[in-house]
């Protein structure tokens, strides 16, 4: 079955190039994919759709991924939603930190089309 | 200040990294000393802090932002809202800062990174005041040129 898709960035551009890529792998994705600029914009849309798979930015203005994570895993309802953090940062603390947090991958920026394949590529089953 | 060199090296990498990378565009350092952006610009900055602060800024004219943003994109011309080339620029300082950190991480220690924003006009310039350092590499980014420049300072203990 096709899988729902959020992706959370404070840039707009960030978005639109994360769901082109998304869109031109070889996903089955749904044809509609979710969109928020913030965490607490994407903890609405968690709320109100269900989501499969969220690619979340950490750095945000508003709520932050790190703080997202978080508040997303209190949820009982997100427990099966799969959680891939797309950031600038590189620093294993933060990597680490962040998947203890709850996260399920990590894809740093700048990123190519195949990395982003790759780490969806386990959820899409 | 120490680290002015590699500081340098880094930064010119870090650009080849992000371009190469999201746009598929080629960074080579451009020979003509002291060039300057002229005419309608866009400055993008992001500041920073932690051991050492300060911020990066992304300069170029409106048409090479466009071209990045194009690039970045995949899309033509007639589909870009001004919005989308401000936004790309804001993003490129964003990924360049996070390139060049994972580079001077050793030098430079752990910093903390703000949001981007952009800005724009004529004769964009950043200044940090008296005992800052400052690094510039002025580039050609396919057929266009853009400034990155690094301003940091120690920061006060
Ligand atoms: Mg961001």
């Amino acid at each position: 079955m096709a899988k729902s898709l959020l992706v959370v960035d404070d840039s707009a551009t960030m978005r639109k190039i994360i769901t082109r890529t998304i869109r031109k792998a070889d996903l089955s994705v749904e044809d509609e994919i979710l969109e928020a600029g913030d965490g607490s914009e994407a903890l609405e849309k968690l709320e109100g759709n269900s989501v499969d798979i969220v690619l979340c930015d950490i750095n945000m203005p508003g709520m932050d991924g790190r703080t997202f994570v978080k508040e997303a895993r209190q949820i009982p309802s997100n427990a099966n939603t799969k959680i891939i953090m797309i950031s600038t940062e590189s620093a294993d603390e933060v990597i680490d930190g962040v998947k203890a947090d709850g996260a399920n991958g990590y894809v740093t920026k700048p990123f190519t089309p195949e990395t982003i394949q790759k780490e969806l590529a386990p959820f899409m089953e | 200040m120490i680290g002015q060199e590699t500081f340098a090296d880094a930064l010119l990498d870090g650009a080849k990294e992000v371009f190469e990378t999201m746009m598929f565009m080629t960074v080579e350092p451009c020979d003509e000393a002291g060039h300057v952006i002229g005419g309608s610009a866009l400055l993008g900055s992001i500041t920073f802090t932690g051991d050492i602060e300060g911020c990066l800024t992304v300069c170029c004219s409106y048409d090479c932002a466009k071209t990045i943003a194009v690039n970045m994109l995949g899309a033509e011309d007639e589909e870009l809202s001004e919005d989308e080339v401000v936004d790309a620029v804001g993003e490129v300082a964003n990924m360049l800062l996070g390139s060049l950190k994972s580079r001077i991480a050793e030098t430079a220690g752990e910093i903390q990174v703000s949001i981007p924003s952009v800005v724009s006009g004529t004769e964009l310039v950043n200044s940090l005041g008296e005992g800052a350092a400052e690094i510039s590499q002025v580039v050609n980014i396919d057929e266009e040129t853009a400034r990155f420049t690094l301003l940091y300072r120690d920061a006060k203990v």
